[in-house]
């Protein structure tokens, strides 16, 4: 055989031998352990830190909403409907800072050095679920934003931890109140809440569950008032219910109190904010909100001075009547106790 | 930071993760390359192995060209590559399932094939420098002599037995080569205009005449950069290899074509959106009319009246040109039509150019004239027009 | 130069054709057995698991468990906490084109054939939410006729016979023993050819890691205990997360208690999401 072929065959065995070793020198250790990759790759991506931590890890620290929240709509398990912390208020192992999410006032960093955060802007954050939208199932509570709430914040009403409870009193599904014997107690109470021109307010018509609702506020001191404390205090939940019943299945009286001039002037003091729970029309959207419509005009002023003062406890009254004046509060009334509830 | 990626804008419903393109005009270069090297190893052959004796003046040129372009061939890969810098993984652990992972091995082996074979064809002219330089030039042409000066009759036989076998070996592997290319696409489930059986054997049609027609064109540009008169009957016998192949081409791909719409298989309607719309210039116009019907009409009619002399050699280079210029275009709408069609078969997506940048019309242009600058030069060191085996 | 050449005796010619195909072939053919037998041994190896070693997880057995996901579309309310909670899990690019999973809604409308589709990646939808690092759908047919909606969460199916995984050539992407498709990210080579063979637009290119990224499950998760970050987040149970081999885990009574499908079942992918509620032109 030629030289040159020689020399070529002993080159390509040369090469052949070349690429055997830097295969075998460069293969990684743990190629093939299991299969057609690199063993240790598998334990490499199962180290990886978890960032969302679970609502038991929340619990420890945040036990006061941990507890509002599991007893809430919001961790119904067995709808398998469960908003958990961190759908809300992000991953508990990172805290990105970003959109409608600022942080915590407490500045305390988070057990991660993170900072907590909390959603600030609700209105966009719920309807990410609540909106009604083509394609949600049905079973999904959805409001039209517009005519729910228009631009107010969901937490103005709603406690967000547990959302059926609107404005601190929960929206409870107790029996209903029995107007007849409530009928037989009112007879009591007709001395001050009977004629429109009476003392106490007009209670004919009154929305039901904000009228136990504010029974069960003088019972238990909460709405500060020592005639209305001895009128009530013995009685029972149940009376206070069929009492309840009784005065919203009357139908309400007042024709406004005719001061159309003062009404119309004072027209421009209604906000937004006002007709959004309360209607124009003064008759309220949702049972816990009392209507206003031809209430006397005392009693709707004091009313928002006592809110904006403290005297009257109520989160998101408190929030909407604390800028006001005490001459706003006049227009207020003005405004409301003109219209003609029948 | 500047954008990582280019976002293409899209019709109808395509997923999220579609929006940007995996694969761009680098991918559109690498078969058209791999084309040019098979189809060049192509005429090669046909005079190596199959006797065609009129094509002699081009059959080393073939073989270098097929070399230097085919040691580019890798590069629109590893420019395209996320990370480079591991390409070796797919040589190292192979995963013997995917068609990707065997181009290195395909590639490496064709590469040396080539390698050997031109190394057997210009062994007399690298003896015979070898022996005449002194200096640098003479140390490489000693070393690549592999220090022996025997260019006997009896060493020469050898030689030819193994430029015999070589060429013999090098159809399968450079035709396996490119049909491999097309099988990378045609095997792919996920993609309607690519899931075709057809797909490699269209390839290979389309690489054949696309390397016949670079070497017409290099050949004639060879020749009058040389001062050299061209030999007519051989280009006119490439003209004939390319005329042929593609007509078969042609039919192949309106054979595909007709079976895809045929079949009218889900997304079907989509596929015709694009045909009736965004495919009418790349495709029906360049393409096909401009790239195909022209030339092929051209040739035929030059054929038939027998024309020869200079107009017959600018016929044959004006179709060989559009003839490289209709492939590259079936590369783009293979590659990048294919994945203008969305896998969702309900949406159609619209590919956006990039100049600069690493997956850019620059970068693949470049990549294209490399091979052509890597030829000029070496063939001033081995030159293919000196008939190295003349008896 | 065939008329000039005396044809060689069939011994000679023989021995040139062994010797080239030993030298140039043995390179390649000695890797290629090489990897052959590797395979042979990872393949039986498969078949007995208790006899080979596991990866070295802290707590965990992989052979004891085969992850599989559920959809139930009925319940989907199409609030994106899922897209969100995977992006920050994960890591994801805040853009809108890469995503490890994502939700689609189909709307039928009255007196329409063909449903509309889009997903959080719409530019309607990324104007809705204000920035495309958040999501939320867009109210788009507030004021159309609807006649049919509904919304389908998609993520990497990590099928049993993955076409991802077929075609990679490094063995960067695989498959593991509790059937989860991985990828090694510091071994792969980033050619994208897995992108172009899901079916699913499951996979995506990592711009900035330049490889290729996708679902896994939150393998780091679910190794540890832990549900898959979309399903920890997901208000309405809709994304349903379990152990096979645990037939009391969620999966296994999903799979059991409804006539669950998969999507594309034509590819032969065999894919390891099962959906509830889907229609006709879900994609």
């Amino acid at each position: 055989m030629p030289k040159h072929i020689v020399r070529l065959l002993i080159l390509m065995v040369l090469f052949a031998a070349f690429a055997y070793g830097a295969k075998q020198y460069f293969t990684v250790g743990s190629y093939y352990s299991y299969g057609h990759y690199r063993g240790n790759a598998v334990a490499d991506i199962a180290s990886d830190k978890p960032k969302f931590k679970g609502s038991a890890s929340c619990a420890p620290c945040h036990a006061e909403q941990s507890t509002e929240w599991s007893s809430g709509v919001h961790n119904s398990a067995e709808l398998g409907k469960v908003v958990k912390c961190e759908v809300c208020h992000g991953a508990g192992g990172e805290r990105d800072v970003k959109g409608p999410f600022e942080p915590a006032p407490t500045g305390r960093d988070h057990p991660d050095h993170l900072k907590l955060a909390i959603p600030t802007d609700t209105a966009k954050l719920c309807t990410l679920c609540h909106e009604q939208m083509a394609g949600r199932p049905a079973q999904q509570k959805q409001i039209v934003v517009a005519t729910h709430a228009g631009t107010l914040q969901c937490t103005t009403c709603h406690d967000p931890h547990s959302p059926r409870t609107i404005a601190g009193a929960v929206l409870a599904t107790a029996p209903p109140g029995d107007p007849a014997a409530g009928k037989a107690m009112a007879a009591v109470c007709a001395g001050c809440h009977g004629a429109p021109a009476a003392a106490g307010p007009s209670l004919d018509g009154q929305r039901e569950a904000y009228l136990a609702d504010a029974i069960r506020a003088y019972k238990a001191g909460l709405r500060a008032n020592p005639i209305m404390l001895a009128m009530v205090q013995n009685l029972s939940d149940a009376n206070i219910r069929d009492l309840a019943a009784y005065y919203a299945g009357q139908s309400c009286r007042s024709a406004g109190n005719g001061e159309t001039a003062a009404a119309a002037a004072s027209e421009a003091a209604i906000t937004a904010n006002c007709v959004v729970c309360h209607g124009a029309d003064g008759v309220s959207r949702q049972p816990l909100w009392p209507n206003l419509a031809g209430l006397s005009r005392n009693y709707l002023a004091e009313a928002v001075k006592s809110y904006r003062d403290g005297g009257r406890k109520n989160k998101s009254m408190s929030a909407m009547a604390s800028g006001l004046t005490d001459i706003n509060a006049a227009d207020l009334a003005a405004y409301y106790s003109n219209i003609s509830c029948r | 930071m500047e954008s990582l990626f280019i976002a293409a804008p899209y019709t109808g419903y395509v997923y999220p993760n579609e929006t940007v393109f995996p694969w761009s005009v680098l991918i559109v270069v690498y078969p058209y390359l791999t084309g040019l090297v098979a189809g060049a190893f192509t005429v090669s052959s046909l005079y190596q192995v199959f006797g065609f004796e009129r094509l002699r003046p081009v059959a080393h040129f073939a073989l270098l060209s097929s070399l230097c372009l085919m040691i580019f061939v890798p590069t629109p890969l590893l420019l395209h590559l996320g990370h480079a810098e591991r390409a070796f993984n797919a040589l190292l652990t192979p995963h013997l399932t995917s068609a990707m992972a065997m181009f290195g091995y395909i590639s490496a082996f064709y590469v040396l094939l080539l390698m050997l074979e031109n190394w057997f064809v210009f062994r007399p002219y690298i003896v015979e420098q070898a022996q005449k330089r002194r200096g640098l030039p003479g140390l490489v042409y000693r070393v690549a002599s592999l220090g022996s000066n025997d260019v006997s009759e009896k060493a020469m036989r050898y030689d030819r037995k193994w430029i015999f076998a070589l060429a013999v070996i090098g159809i399968p592997a450079a035709h396996g080569l490119h049909g491999y290319v097309g099988f990378v696409f045609g095997s792919l489930k996920s993609r309607e205009w690519w899931s075709s059986d057809l797909m490699p054997v269209i390839f290979l049609f389309s690489a054949i005449i696309s390397g016949t027609a670079l070497l017409i064109v290099l050949y004639v540009v060879s020749c009058w950069l040389r001062k050299v008169r061209i030999d007519l009957a051989c280009l006119k016998g490439m003209g004939y290899a390319m005329w042929g192949f593609m007509m078969f081409a042609l039919v192949l791909e309106g054979v595909e074509f007709g079976a895809l719409v045929y079949r009218g298989r889900e997304g079907i309607d989509v596929i015709m959106e694009f045909v009736a719309g965004p495919l009418i210039v790349p495709f029906f116009i360049l393409q096909f009319a401009v790239g195909a019907v022209t030339p092929i009409l051209m040739l035929s009619y030059l054929f038939w009246r027998g024309t020869g002399g200079t107009p017959l050699a600018v016929g044959i280079v004006v179709s060989a040109v559009l003839v490289m210029f209709s492939v590259l275009m079936m590369r783009y709408n293979v590659v990048i039509g294919g994945q203008e069609i969305a896998k969702t078969g309900k949406g159609l997506l619209t590919f956006q150019f990039e100049f600069f940048g690493r997956d850019g019309i620059l970068a693949a242009a470049s990549v294209l004239v490399a091979p052509l600058i890597l030829l000029s030069v070496v063939v001033r060191f081995l030159p293919p027009w000196h008939d190295p085996v003349a008896p | 130069m065939k008329k000039e050449d005396p044809v060689e005796p069939r011994s000679g010619r023989r021995s040139f054709m062994g010797l080239l195909g030993a030298a140039v072939g043995s390179a390649g053919i000695a890797v290629a057995a090489e990897t052959v037998s590797h395979e042979a041994v990872a393949a039986s190896a498969a078949g007995e698991p208790r006899s080979v070693a596991k990866p070295k997880i802290p707590g965990y057995d992989w052979s004891e468990h085969q992850w599989a996901f559920g959809v139930d579309a009925t319940k989907c309310i199409g609030c994106l906490r899922c897209v969100e909670a995977c992006k920050t899990e994960n890591d994801v690019a805040g853009d809108a084109h890469h995503f490890r999973t994502w939700v689609e809604r189909y709307v039928t409308l009255e007196g329409e054939d063909k449903a509309r589709i889009d997903s959080q990646a719409d530019p309607v939808n990324i104007a809705a939410s204000g920035s495309e690092k958040e999501y939320r759908f867009a109210n788009r047919y507030k004021d159309a006729k609807v006649e049919k909606a509904f919304f389908v969460p998609k993520l990497c199916n990590h099928c049993t016979h993955p076409a991802c995984v077929q075609v990679c050539p490094t063995g960067a992407t695989f498959k593991t023993a509790d059937g989860v498709v991985l990828i090694d990210h510091t071994y792969c080579i980033g050619c994208q050819y897995c992108v172009q063979a899901c079916p699913y637009g499951a996979r995506f290119f990592n711009a900035e890691k330049q490889v290729t990224d996708k679902c896994t499950w939150c393998y780091h998760r679910i190794t540890k205990g832990l549900l898959p970050a979309c399903v920890e987040v997901c208000p309405t149970s809709a994304r349903v997360f379990g152990d096979r081999n645990d037939k009391e885990s969620p999966i296994s009574l999903f799979i059991k208690e409804n006539r669950v499908q998969v999507l594309r079942r034509e590819t032969g992918n065999a894919p390891n999401v099962f959906y509830v509620g889907i229609d006709k032109e879900v994609v």
